[in-house]
């Protein structure tokens, strides 16, 4: 009833379009630390190819989320596969490289030694070299790794990610430590790794990432699984646009039966409405014979969407979920 | 097998760019040797007391060697993620701890050298050839005893509780062990028990000639049994929030 089922609706759904055996398949997965509910009856599948954002507040459950994917830590229920294979078994074959905020460094080596380090543990790796420039890092790579600055860190970090060429990508906050211009660089060298046909799952909560990055987003809340979809249909999904307009006479009950209707606020003349389809909206107004004026039709952010989805199912506090996920 | 030679190239090199490490290890035996191991007379456990010294300042550095730096370094490293690190990586499970300890025997072996050829050269202790290598085995793998309990305390113990936890158990081994100075009565009964005085006390029967107890060696064999149990379970108890 449940989340359960209609989560698989929804990633089956989309998954279908693009073939192939999931790279990761989450089924009905939990994580229970006593009464709180981390992860609660998580369920996806990410496609090869994919690049997907994980989208939540912060406790949402991403981190523990990719944790288990990661065999960092056991479910409390549900199962976990990658590459068909349990997530333990998939780590050590080589096929995934990930990079966690709570990752650390090997102290008082170089970046270099560092880096060849985690390659020589991958069975097919990218030339040391190779990596270090992809990754930015060739220009310090003889410092010592405790003398780097934050984001020099969190660049080695991204280097012991791809430097073992592995099919998935798995990225906790890649970007939390990072100047913009970094920022930048990173998801530049990030797409590179996606036109190589890897698959990629990272976890986010800025919006603005997850809706330029990827090409499908997950937005967890309070470890349920809320919506999956393109970044256009998370956003059409909470009412893509914003409408306003001035309008002498309101009629409220004519305003609700409009064709798209997700939201409506009226103040005096000021009439403020979301809709899912703007232009099926505004025709249907000016149809029944009303000239509103200053009419403004705006795009609904992602931000918004995000905003809507979460605090709709903050408000329903776990007791309708089944709903929002439709 | 590959990670594990992988690893333990990295730990080394790294233990290069560090020296501090081996100072502690070598000069505190080193020093006390050179204070005390002329100026005594007497035997210990029926060998001169030069020799005894030797095997004795030998598995004190060794011994604190093998405890100190690395329960530090696990507990740091811990702490900072790099043992999480490393478990992204096709490195298998086990092959931190496995490292640790080999890098371990290989960052005990100057203390032991050393103290070898001070207690040859300066200390005048005179050994048939074959003693001095079954002395110096005796010891170093004595160490991994300690090493095995340095993952335990390491994975159990955040890096500011670490050192005194080492420094209690360190006094406890070096003072019933008869590593300072050899103990009589009541807590000379209850030192014969600890992995320091059976180390040290195979090294002295085999100088004396007479043949080692069995005792001695399956001492050494339980105490490495218990505490690479007790690593086992804190490995694998930690394993959530490491």
């Amino acid at each position: 009833m449940s989340q359960y089922e209609t989560a698989t609706a929804t990633a089956s759904g989309y998954g279908s379009s693009r073939g192939g055996a999931p790279v990761v398949s989450f089924e009905n997965v939990s994580k229970h630390y006593g009464r709180l509910h981390a992860v609660d009856g998580l369920t996806l599948d990410l496609r090869p190819g994919e690049t997907v954002a994980l989208l939540g507040p912060n406790g949402a459950g991403k981190s523990t989320s990719l944790d288990m994917l990661l065999a960092l830590r056991k479910p409390t229920g549900g199962r976990i596969r990658m590459f068909g294979e349990d997530p333990y078994t998939g780590v050590k074959s080589g096929r995934v490289g990930a990079m966690l905020q709570s990752g650390g460094l090997m102290p008082e080596v170089t970046v270099r030694e560092l880096v060849e380090l985690i390659t020589k543990l991958h069975p097919n790796p990218e030339p040391v070299a190779a990596t270090l420039k992809r990754a930015g890092i060739a220009q310090f790579a003889d410092q010592r790794v405790d003398r780097l600055s934050g984001g020099q860190t969190q660049r080695v970090r991204f280097a012991l990610a791809i430097c073992g060429k592995s099919e998935l990508i798995v990225l906790d906050e890649p970007t939390a430590a990072m100047d913009v211009e970094t920022r930048r660089l990173f998801w530049n060298s990030m797409k590179e790794e996606v036109a190589a046909g890897r698959t990629l799952l990272f976890a986010t909560h800025y919006l603005e990432e997850a809706d330029q990055a990827a090409d499908r987003i997950l937005v967890i809340n309070r470890g349920r699984l809320l919506a999956d979809g393109t970044p256009a249909e998370i956003k059409a999904r909470a009412g893509a646009k914003r409408i306003s307009f001035r309008l002498d006479r309101v009629d409220e009950p004519f305003l609700l039966g409009l064709p798209g209707l997700v939201n409506l606020d009226v103040r005096h003349d000021v009439v403020q409405l979301q809709s899912s389809d703007s232009d099926a909206t505004l025709y249907a107004v000016l149809d029944a014979g009303y000239r509103p004026r200053e009419i403004e039709v705006t795009s609904l952010g992602l931000e918004q969407a995000f905003l809507a989805i979460t605090a709709e199912d903050d408000a329903a506090n776990g007791t309708t979920h089944e709903q929002e996920t439709n | 097998m590959a990670g594990v030679i992988a690893l333990t190239r990295a730990e080394l090199s790294r233990l290069a760019h560090n020296r501090r490490y081996f100072i502690f290890t070598v000069a505190f035996p080193v020093i006390l040797y050179l204070l005390i191991g002329r100026q005594v007379t007497a035997h210990a456990y029926q060998i001169g007391f030069g020799a005894y010294y030797m095997i004795a300042m030998a598995t004190f550095g060794a011994f604190s060697g093998a405890l100190n730096g690395n329960a530090q370094r696990i507990s740091q490293e811990k702490k900072e993620g790099w043992i999480r690190q490393l478990r992204l990586t096709p490195l298998p499970a086990n092959a931190y701890v496995i490292t640790k300890i080999i890098v371990s025997l290989a960052t005990t072996i100057p203390a032991i050298v050393i103290v070898l050829l001070l207690g040859r050269f300066y200390g005048n202790v005179h050994l048939p050839a074959w003693e001095w290598p079954v002395i110096a085995v005796v010891v170093w793998f004595g160490s991994t005893i300690f090493a095995a309990l340095a993952v335990a305390i390491g994975y159990r113990f955040a890096p500011d509780q670490v050192q005194p936890v080492t420094l209690i158990i360190y006094f406890i081994f070096a003072i019933l062990g008869g590593l300072w100075f050899p103990l009589s009565g009541f807590l000379g009964k209850v030192g014969q028990f600890t992995p320091t005085y059976e180390a040290v006390r195979i090294g002295a029967y085999v100088i004396h000639g007479d043949g080692v107890p069995a005792g001695l060696p399956i001492g050494l064999v339980v105490w490495l049994g218990i505490f690479v149990a007790l690593a086992t379970v804190a490995v694998r108890s930690t394993a959530e929030s490491v």
